[in-house]
């Protein structure tokens, strides 16, 4: 009975201390200072490249999807279904979307 | 808007060309001449012009941004984006936006917005799946399973609609002639990402209860048809949840989490009563139209953390625990709760196991607390990576499963399967899977069946 109810309270507690934390807080900054220190903390160091993070990602859940397969249109309206699909942080979701417009098909 | 006084009407046309110079950039690589800029200005001007619109380059994040989405001629005719001047930037850091429509740029009126224009792209994305099936003691059939399109609608940077339906084909109930198509929703939300770290999502959710309903699509699922245990959990929720993905260190893993609030399963009669759990049901509307409120009065609450952990290329483990708990029957006195707990595992290429183990305990009116449960696994073996160089043999992937499910009404069912799956192309796959089913209690064993099935991912 209440092993369910710790799992739920756990993972909103969670996502509340996440937009809670000033690290995420970026958007709503008000003063420049802040600013500059929060894009600080969220340019992620990303030490893998769009093309291996792809290989780590995109071939877990599904056959791997090829950067031609779709348009540098398609592939940001993808890119962004699979970033909320799969809980892909952002900064490496970035970096695939870029790694998959620079192949992407016409 | 602001009134046209003098000022207004020289920053106008001073963003009106600096919209022109933006658009000439843009198209450069089309091979145009700066848009005939001589007729018109001076070539100081122009270049005074130029270097401003360099500065502003430099500042600007989101004219960077469109400028790039116009190089790949997605928007082609999008309204250049950035705040008027630097004078527009208050002391606080707050932006002020100006649009210019690019275009027209002599009638260009500046219009402040709250923020960057969204630039629209829609898609149709999706899957379909066509099966022919055997069943002991049964004619074979063809059987039009499922066509399976996804409509992605992006607006802008920040927002996704994804709405994605099932539509199959059925023999009208015997005794009456021809077939009926039904139409299913399978899911409809409104994504909003609110930063690098939250997305709130809003609408007809697949649940994140263990991994299956958000990753079940058909050319994801290497057997034609679900895990029996499913059945104890709910796949789809109306209400809003939030969620996101952490990095952990610098290889690539994470920690992702989502939490949700929705209406919640009902009940089919409204009671508590055992076996009238209506994991599907409590959309908000009643079939006549009249109740547009949820069915209990109460929230159902959940969610999902897990750790996704590859330590080479190919070679990696994820495992989440997630649950829900809600309350189901009209009066809203008896209680669903669901906890699962599932992995997945890739070693290398071709080798992959996955399952999930589900709990949960329903109470009820008239049997006490009941706990309908189960697990699955499944297993693939991918024979290239025997390496034998044979071309067939080479795209495909043996497969097995085993999963059972006690509804905890008395029958508890196990199922085997096994088959394989043929890669055509990463999206094209001809499935083939024999499942042996057998059971205790009450309800009769589904019968033994051989299943073929055509997927395809668009
Ligand atoms: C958490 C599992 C998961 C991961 C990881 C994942 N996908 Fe997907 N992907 C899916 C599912 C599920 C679908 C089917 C669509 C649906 O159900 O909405 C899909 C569909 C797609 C499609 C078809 C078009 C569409 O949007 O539906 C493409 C292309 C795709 N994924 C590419 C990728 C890429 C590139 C990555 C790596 C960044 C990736 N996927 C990572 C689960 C995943």
């Amino acid at each position: 009975m209440t092993t369910p109810h710790f799992f739920a309270v756990a993972t909103i507690g969670a996502a509340v201390a996440t937009i809670a934390s000033p690290a995420t807080a970026q958007t709503t900054a008000p003063a420049s200072k802040t600013k500059v220190e929060t894009t600080a903390a969220t340019q992620e160091k990303i030490e893998l490249s769009g093309a291996e993070l792809w290989t780590l990602n995109c071939n877990r859940c599904h056959m791997i999807r090829s950067p031609g397969e779709f348009t540098a249109a398609q592939w940001e309206a993808i890119m962004m279904h699979m970033r909320v699909r799969a809980n892909i942080p952002a900064a490496q979701a970035r970096e695939i979307l870029k790694f998959l417009q620079a192949g992407a098909g016409k | 808007m602001r009134r046209p006084d003098h000022p207004i009407v020289n920053r106008t046309i001073t963003w009106g060309f600096v919209g022109l110079s933006l658009l000439a950039t843009s198209f450069a690589s089309f091979g145009q001449e700066p848009a005939s800029a001589s007729d018109y200005v001076s070539r100081a001007e122009y270049d005074k012009l130029k270097a401003e619109h360099e500065a502003l380059k430099q500042e600007m994040d989101e004219l960077k941004t469109a400028v790039r989405q116009m190089a790949n001629g997605t928007v082609p005719a999008i309204p250049a984006e950035g705040p008027s001047t630097a004078k527009a930037t208050s002391p606080e850091g707050k932006q002020l936006v100006t649009t210019t429509t690019a275009p027209a740029a002599s009638d260009a009126v500046p219009i402040e917005t709250s923020g960057p224009l969204a630039t629209h792209s829609f898609s149709i994305v999706g899957d379909a799946e066509f099966q022919f099936g055997k069943i002991s003691h049964q004619h074979g059939a063809f059987m039009f399973a499922d066509f399976a399109p996804i409509f992605l609608f992006r607006g802008g940077d920040r927002i996704l609609f994804e709405a994605g339906f099932d539509f199959t084909i059925q023999n009208n109930a015997p005794g009456s002639s021809g077939y009926a198509t039904t139409l299913n929703l399978s899911f409809a939300t409104i994504d909003y990402i609110i930063n690098d770290y939250v997305t709130f999502t809003g609408g007809n959710m697949l649940l994140p209860l263990g991994t299956y309903s958000e990753r079940s699509a058909g050319w994801l699922n290497k057997f034609p048809d679900a895990p029996l245990p499913r059945s104890v959990l709910p796949g789809n929720g109306i209400g809003v949840q939030l969620r996101g993905g952490i990095p952990l260190g610098e290889k690539g893993a994470s920690l992702t989490y989502s939490g949700f609030v929705i209406n919640g399963p009902g009940s089919m009669d409204g009671s508590g009563d055992a076996g009238q759990l209506d994991l599907g049901g409590n959309v908000g509307l009643t079939s006549d139209g009249k109740l547009t409120n949820n069915l209990h009065g109460g929230a159902g609450e959940g969610g999902r953390v897990a750790i996704f952990w590859p330590w080479k290329p190919q070679y990696d483990l994820e495992v989440g625990v997630s649950g829900m708990s809600s309350r189901y029957d009209n009066a809203g006195r008896q209680q669903y709760n669901a906890g699962v707990v599932d992995a997945s595992l890739h070693l290398g290429p071709s080798v992959e196991v996955k399952g999930e183990y589900m709990n949960t305990w329903v109470g009820t009116d008239n049997a006490g607390t009941i706990r309908p449960r189960g697990w699955w696994v499944q297993g693939g073996y991918k024979l290239a990576g025997l390496k034998l160089g044979l071309p067939y043999l080479d795209k495909l992937e043996l497969v097995g499963r085993y999963d059972t499910v006690n509804d905890a009404l008395g029958t508890w069912t196990k199922r085997g399967t096994v088959g394989a799956v043929y890669y055509v192309t990463n999206t094209l796959w001809l499935e083939g899977d024999y499942e042996f089913t057998s059971n205790r209690g009450p309800n009769p064993a589904p019968d033994d069946s051989l299943l073929f099935q055509i997927s395809y991912g668009f």
